[in-house]
């Protein structure tokens, strides 16, 4: 009686550390939420104390609608936004529809992760180095190209550059999604009623994909709209995009323009806001509303997703050596193939102080990446428990979004202020904390798909074996989504080495990383320096995947492990160590499977 | 009588605070271990090598740690500071040493984000060519408040490979343009160099360029710069990409020069035909000039925040970078070839070599704003 009262005690202890747990987990997480909106609130309505400005007004938009070329900056933003978002969906739907479980499928999401790996801005110097009028390609063939990609009117260098980077981003998240969705059954399925492959896709997976990627197309959606260091470095200069006039705004050494940035720091969350309903509403007209064509005979969209991906691939890795190239050349003058001078003074010179940097954005990436990723498993346990037992309360999916989904300029301005009236010399901590803050959601999203594929039967077995609920955790749920842990951490890492505004607005940049002396760097157009920094901020994330990769291949893959779950729920055996010898069984069914649709 | 000595000492330490006399000893005594966290330009290697020569010879001289806080555009400290300014923290600051002029200097001076006065009573300031405009910024007198570091002027460079007989006033600038169609261009306003290439045209073509001196009001603006946008109207016609695109500063001008884009590029560094031949960036045939009429000339200044942490460990620095070691070193050709503010008889090595053009002073900074906003207007959208 009494061992049995102890363990009803310790087991309420548990569960009340947990909610405590998960409770402390929503404030660190969320709370820079709360000064993020109110200062971007009230200083857009001319609430500033930092220029003596105590009352309310419009001052903030009228300056902002006075500006000339306001609209043409909305209407570039939105137009670059979506297209690339469209663009880089369709491509990443495109892949999907003529690779997947192909003979080469594996080598794609092989090579998926050291191009995701791949941050923005080294990606958008490396673009810049290609395309611009003197680049790369220009030299090959030996005269100057007279389109203009890089910082042309429209936009569209930027667009091409955006939609490359986030179809592997999309590629990547799709995974497990369609590892939930049986594929193959419904291929087959349609097969049998003479539908070819690429009618089955776009008729039957696609309104199944696109609701499940939602979250996927508003990261990539509002990243468009808001980012900065990309624009800055391709994006169009006359006028640039609403972030990049709102970030030259806040920095304007006159204070007086304060209003007007933060005004337009407002606007571009409108902006934000508006674009993902619109999102939302073509999902909802395309699988709800207008379903005809999914009806409408054997018509499907012709789309090469081969090329698409070889094209994606070829001028991301291509980058990495024009990089290297420049890091050696003293003298490259247009139009030589090759430098005409090399030279090791840039590495030699930078070497020391390059070590410190590399360190330190090591070091912030690591603590912030495991600090989310630890929360993210935190709350994805909540959720599943929330999902048996529906008198809890679950943490509202969008709230975790915000972070991802809120242009950061818009919430950093008030974070920022919120840091100076608590403490603002403790810049590592802010820093490290906005990183986690920014990390969490992506960690989330990846681990999104393995966590709901995983079988919550086995835990039921092991509980009703007499095992704690924690080494049912950790004997039998953990070991199972390790390769998937694995990764979102290399995810986590390679968000948090990428983040500038953060890094720069909470560190008052005195913590530099490689993504803050890159952009730095890159205001004084020395390509030689730009293309030390672009590489190394390649590398470091590159190392981190493939250590995830390497790692979880150990512990199985996760095509294999995902695979392996994916088995249990679809069979009735659901012995926990039957997965690592049935995986090799299961994905070459399903490779024949794919053959035979074929 | 206790009270009455607390009370005297009280008096005695406030008015030691207030005294605007610094007594270096003890400066140089509370500077050892600082960390001066210097908020500057971060965008060329060569400067950037400088500075951390500056901190090696002031750590290993004065126990003083130079670190540079890498900024993109040094507005990004000032805002900072204002933000620092409302959350009242008047103590313990972030920044503790900002590389500024002109507009940025205005706006700390206006919202008080600065140290009291100190350039004067700094041991180099002895060494300070004092016929050069050091007491004022942008004709904004700088009373002290910050100390100058080096001399820009506005200059053209170009290739005697690719033209012999450059340009030398705006007019055969626009000649030269209208002739060679997609080869000439100036950085995009608001930047720095955008500005000054404005003002530069604005001093040769207004009718009475006095006016330019003093404050701007509506009226005069309108009369005085109708013909610099009727010129730049016509040059934006037959500019690089038809004025549809305009590089964002003066070192895209640079490596468009380089990459033959373009056929005259623009800087504030006299020597940086040199330095970038020397580093690589420019082929050994350019050459920097001047127009004729002269070359628009400031003086760049460093200074200190009121809420700096390492108040004393600047004034050292500052001071350090005053001296005439690092002044030679800063105008070697091989490493930055920015022109001292040092009495020519104090500088040692390829620094003496540096040959100053006629000098242009800065209108008043109102213009600035004004032709930014105007040139916004017109070609900015």
């Amino acid at each position: 009686m009494n061992a049995l009262l102890k363990s009803v005690n310790s087991q309420s202890v548990a569960s009340i550390t947990f909610k405590m747990v998960v409770l402390l987990t929503v404030i660190i997480s969320f709370l820079p939420l709360l000064p993020g909106l109110v200062g971007l609130i009230f200083s857009a309505f001319g609430y500033i104390p930092a220029i003596d400005q105590y009352t309310f007004s419009f001052t903030g938009f009228n300056t902002l609608l006075a500006w000339p070329g306001l609209d043409q900056s909305i209407i570039l933003t939105l137009f670059v936004s979506i297209a690339s978002t469209l663009l880089s969906a369709v491509c990443c739907f495109a892949i999907l529809q003529s690779c997947w479980h192909s003979r080469w499928w594996k080598k794609i999401e092989t090579l998926l992760a050291p191009i995701m790996a791949l941050p923005h801005v080294a990606f958008a110097v490396g673009f810049a180095f290609l395309f611009t009028p003197s680049g790369f390609i220009a030299r090959i063939f030996g005269e100057q190209i007279h389109w203009q990609l890089i910082h042309d009117q429209y936009g569209l260098g930027l667009i091409v550059a955006l939609t490359l980077k986030e179809i592997p981003f999309l590629l990547f998240m799709s995974i497990p999604l369609l590892k939930q969705l049986n594929i193959n059954t419904t291929l087959i399925t349609a097969q049998s009623l003479s539908y070819n492959n690429a009618q089955a896709w776009q008729k039957l997976i696609l309104p199944q994909w696109l609701p499940k990627i939602r979250f996927s197309l508003f990261a990539v959606m509002a990243y468009s709209i808001s980012v900065v260091d990309v624009a800055l470095i391709i994006g169009p200069t006359q006028p640039p995009t609403l972030a990049v006039l709102v970030w030259q705004w806040l920095n304007d050494a006159d204070l007086a323009t304060l209003p007007k940035a933060s005004a337009g720091a407002l606007v571009l969350s409108l902006l934000c806001l508006f674009t993902l309903f619109s999102i939302r509403f073509a999902e909802w007209l395309i699988t709800v509303k207008c379903k005809t064509w999914q009806s409408n005979g054997r018509y499907s969209l012709p789309i090469g997703g081969k090329s698409i991906i070889i094209v994606t691939y070829l001028i991301a890795l291509i980058t990495l050596p024009i990089l290297l190239i420049w890091s050696f050349a003293q003298r490259w003058r247009f139009p030589d193939i090759t430098p005409s001078r090399w030279s090791l003074r840039f590495w030699q010179q930078e070497w020391h102080y390059l070590l410190d940097i590399i360190a330190n954005s090591m070091i912030i990436a690591l603590v912030s990446a495991t600090i989310a990723l630890i929360f993210a498993i935190i709350v994805h346990e909540h959720s599943a428990k929330a999902e048996t037992n529906k008198r809890r309360l679950k943490v509202p999916r969008l709230l975790i979004a915000i972070p991802m989904l809120a242009p950061q300029l818009s919430l950093l301005f008030g974070i920022q202020v919120a840091t100076l009236y608590i403490a603002n010399q403790y810049y590592y901590l802010w820093v490290i904390w906005a990183h986690i803050f920014f990390a969490f959601p992506y960690i989330f999203l990846a681990l999104d798909g393995p966590w709901r594929s995983y079988d919550q039967r086995l835990d039921n077995v092991a509980l009703s074996l007499g095992m704690s609920p924690f080494k049912t955790w950790w004997q039998i749920k953990r070991p199972l989504l390790l390769p998937a842990i694995w990764i979102a951490w290399a995810v986590g890492i390679s968000v948090s080495l990428a983040q500038y505004l953060p890094t720069l607005m909470l560190g008052a940049g005195r913590i530099s990383t490689l993504t803050t002396e890159a952009v730095a760097l890159s205001s004084g157009q020395d390509r030689r320096i730009s293309a030390i920094y672009a590489l190394l901020q390649s590398i470091t994330p590159f190392i981190f995947y493939i250590i995830a990769i390497l790692v979880s291949r150990k512990t199985g893959s996760l095509e294999q492990q995902s695979a392996g779950s994916n088995h249990h729920t679809n069979t009735t055996n659901s012995a926990p160590n039957s997965s690592s010898t049935s995986t090799s069984t299961n994905s070459r069914v399903t490779t024949r499977n794919v053959s035979i649709s074929k | 009588m206790h009270k009455l000595f607390v009370g005297f000492s009280l008096l005695l330490i406030s008015a030691l605070g207030q005294a605007t006399d610094l007594d270096w000893p003890t400066v140089e005594q509370k500077a050892k271990g600082q960390t001066v966290y210097f908020y500057a330009w971060g965008g060329s290697p060569e400067i950037n090598n400088y500075l951390r020569w500056a901190d090696k010879r002031l750590s290993s001289e004065y126990g003083v740690h130079l670190k540079h806080v890498k900024v993109g555009d040094i507005a990004e400290a000032i805002t900072r500071l204002a933000a620092e300014k409302t959350a009242k923290k008047n103590t313990n600051g972030s920044v503790d040493m900002v590389w500024v002029n002109g507009e940025n200097f205005k706006s700390m001076k206006r919202y008080d984000l600065i140290t009291e006065s100190f350039a004067t009573q700094l041991p180099n300031w002895r060494y300070v060519d004092k016929t050069l405009p050091v007491d004022s910024d942008f004709s904004e007198p700088t009373l002290g408040l910050e100390a100058p570091w080096g001399l820009g002027q506005l200059v053209f460079i170009y290739d005697t490979e690719n033209l012999d007989n450059p340009p030398t006033s705006f007019n055969e600038l626009l000649a030269y343009a209208i002739e060679h169609p997609n080869k000439i261009t100036y950085p995009k306003p608001p930047s720095f160099h955008g500005t000054s290439f404005l003002k530069a045209a604005l001093l040769e073509l207004a009718s009475d360029n006095t006016k330019l001196y003093m404050p701007v009001d509506t009226q005069t603006f309108t009369a005085i710069s109708a013909p610099l946008w009727d010129y730049i109207d016509k040059l934006n016609a037959v500019a690089w990409h038809q004025g549809k695109q305009f590089p964002s500063s003066a070192s895209e001008t640079i490596q468009l020069l380089d990459d033959g884009e373009l056929d005259i590029a623009i800087s504030f560094n006299p020597n940086e035909a040199t330095t970038s031949q020397q580093s690589g960036k420019l082929s050994d045939t350019t050459v920097a000039y001047a127009m004729k009429a002269g070359a628009l000339s400031n003086i760049h200044f460093l200074s200190i925040p009121w809420n700096a942490a390492a108040k004393e460990g600047a004034l050292v620095a500052i001071n350090f970078l005053l001296s005439p070691e690092a002044q030679s070193r800063k105008g070697d050709l091989a490493i930055w070839g920015d022109p001292t503010v040092l009495a020519p008889q104090h500088i040692t090595g390829s620094a003496q070599k540096t040959k100053l053009f006629k000098s242009i002073p800065e209108p008043h900074p109102s213009w600035q704003a004004a032709l930014e906003a105007e040139w916004q207007k017109r070609y900015g959208h």
